[in-house]
């Protein structure tokens, strides 16, 4: 099936030879869409996928090191289950985006939808918007730096890795994590259960801002200084006992 | 579509509430709603709700098969309603429409006409009295359910996509002001014609509801509106949260504060829109779990459980938002001149 669709791939590709090839995603289905970038990817190319209009699972199932750009917004799980990639997004994205991230590194330009760097491993997502609920969830490694606001449950059952909000978060950030660390610039809604705020050391601070140096972002837009949500661990260990019982101990 | 529904089933009957949010492709593929409101309330040109909500449906398709509903508001009937009717087979038709012809004209009232689609009837009368007993009486006949009463607007819903709902009802050549539409994934109620999306509020004019979601505490609702009267043509459980609207708009007045009531009286996960004779309302739960995205410029706003729909009909600069939870917006379109309809 798939050799049969990959015949098909060439003439969907038209080349504006400078930045490599260009794909008009209107004329395909999701799976011929999907088929054509890995084909692009196989030749090394970068490959800018024009006309999005926030389509779901594109570019998903990538595991080689390539270059892929959006010319505007994509839909649910665009990148998700990546190896090694590096995309940009011009537009939104829906939910989910980089779901599963093993390495690589994904750019949006604007907002990302809700659940962005689910259950991601490794890489790097930068959102230069704001980020919707559960942005995180499940995180086990890598970085998901947030120019803007995050929304409810940020970091919600985060396992590894960091999460860096320059902006403010919603409510309950940080519910129920179990390692890992939120930094956040700006308002924290409120804490989750078993979630508590630290500050961030100085040592932290330094590494934190070369990062964001790294990553293009000016000085003067940077945070004074970060707090950290990290977990409490009261949760490590379950109490067994019901409210009950536990007065009765207590007496 | 049966491996989709009995996981989501298992997924709610054995898991943490943790587990179940991660669970989350089944959480997001059940039903998508949409709504578009123009606000130029002055301009006398008719807009192409029909139209647009038919591609914002159909691009929509994958969160639901089963049916696919819309209401059109801002319409200029000629008559003091327009009543939408669906009647059984086995009663046969013309002896249905007979008898409600019968119960109408014992209440003083006058059809003036009949419009035929298939199984349904799209009923314009005049009629001054009040709106429970006509509904009521229409209702008492047997082989007749009753879509939707409404001054300026009707509901359209079957079953099928949305390009097959405009085949047999031809909605997208009606214009009016704002509207709303569903697709349906069921998985609480049965798929029929009646248990589909959009949802009138029995028996206020006008008011239909879109539901993206699962209510809890239905059949609590359930109970007590029927204690105090009020009928209920389904066992859907979104059918409640017209009711519940309607009800406490007909005491109170402002839908935004109506609304931000529901956030609280409700239990389970919901994003729902409302559509009013002069505007739209959404409300989203307080755990965010349902999507929606908004796009709004100074002349329209359009909303979805998607932005893929929104983007079949808006340029791509324009900026989408993403409500978060325990949210409530409203739009209004500031009374329109009432707008001509054309049907085929």
């Amino acid at each position: 099936m798939t050799k049969r669709l990959a015949g098909n791939v060439p003439k969907a590709l038209s080349a504006p030879v400078s930045q490599g090839y260009s794909i008009d995603a209107r004329k395909l289905t999701t799976r011929l869409l999907n088929a054509s970038i890995k084909s692009g990817v196989s030749k090394g190319r970068h490959i800018t996928i024009l006309n999005p209009d926030a389509r779901h699972n594109l570019a998903v199932g990538i595991v080689k090191r390539c270059s892929l750009s959006f010319a505007g917004s994509v839909g649910y799980y665009c990148c998700a289950f990546c190896d090694g990639i590096s995309a940009t997004i011009e537009g939104n994205s829906g939910w989910g985006l980089g779901d599963n991230l093993m390495s690589g590194s994904i750019v949006i330009r604007q907002d990302a939808g809700a659940s962005v760097g689910a259950s991601m491993r490794g890489g790097q997502i930068l959102v230069w918007g704001n980020a919707g609920a559960r942005a995180g969830i499940s995180m086990k490694g890598g970085t998901l730096v947030i120019a803007g606001n995050s929304g409810f449950l940020t970091g919600f059952m985060m396992q590894r890795g960091r999460i860096i909000v320059m902006g403010g978060v919603g409510d309950a950030a940080g519910d129920s994590m179990y390692e890992g660390i939120v930094y956040v610039g700006g308002e924290i809604g409120s804490l989750g259960v078993d979630a508590k705020t630290e500050s961030a050391t100085e040592s932290e601070e330094v590494e934190l801002r070369a990062f964001l140096k790294a990553l293009k972002f000016r000085d003067d837009i940077l945070p004074r200084r970060f707090r950290k949500i990290v977990s409490a661990k009261r949760l490590y260990h379950y109490d067994s006992l019901e409210p009950l019982e536990r007065e009765r101990l207590v007496i | 579509m049966e491996r989709l529904h009995s996981a989501h089933l298992v997924g709610i009957g054995t898991m943490t509430a943790k587990a179940y949010f991660h669970h989350r492709p089944w959480e997001e593929v059940m039903c998508g709603i949409a709504a578009i409101l123009y606000k130029t309330g002055e301009s006398t040109r008719s807009q192409a709700v029909g139209l647009q909500l038919r591609e914002m449906l159909y691009s929509m398709r994958h969160r639901g098969v089963d049916s696919t509903g819309v209401n059109i508001a801002g319409q200029h009937f000629g008559t003091d309603y327009v009543v939408r009717v669906v009647v059984s087979e086995d009663q046969g038709a013309s002896h249905v429409i007979e008898g409600v012809r019968n119960a109408v004209a014992a209440l003083g009232g006058s059809i003036v006409f009949i419009n035929d689609f298939g199984r349904f009837r799209r009923i314009g009368l005049n009629y001054s009295g009040d709106l429970g007993k006509l509904s009521d009486s229409i209702l008492s006949v047997k082989g007749a359910e009753i879509h939707s009463i409404g001054r300026s607007s009707e509901v359209i819903k079957d079953v099928g996509d949305a390009y097959e709902l405009d085949k047999k009802h031809h909605f997208s050549k009606v214009n009016g002001t704002h509207g709303l539409g569903h697709v349906r994934l069921a998985t609480e109620s049965q798929v029929d014609i009646t248990h589909s999306h959009p949802f009138w509020a029995y028996p206020f004019p006008d008011i239909t509801v879109v539901h993206n979601g699962q209510l809890t505490n239905y059949h609590k609702l359930k109970r007590e509106f029927q204690q105090r009267g009020f009928r209920f043509q389904t066992h859907n459980d979104s059918e409640v949260i017209a009711v519940y609207i309607a009800d406490k708009l007909s005491r109170r007045g402002k839908l935004g504060d109506v609304l931000e009531e529901s956030l609280d009286d409700l239990d389970g996960t919901f994003t729902y829109v409302v559509s009013t004779d002069s505007g739209i309302g959404m409300a989203k739960d307080r755990w965010s779990a349902k999507p929606f995205v908004i796009l709004e410029t100074d002349e329209i706003v359009g909303v979805a459980s998607e932005e893929v729909a929104l983007r079949r009909i808006f340029p791509d600069d324009v900026r989408r938002v993403e409500p978060q939870e325990h949210e409530v917006l409203t739009w209004n379109v500031s009374l329109a001149p009432r707008i001509k309809v054309r049907l085929n």
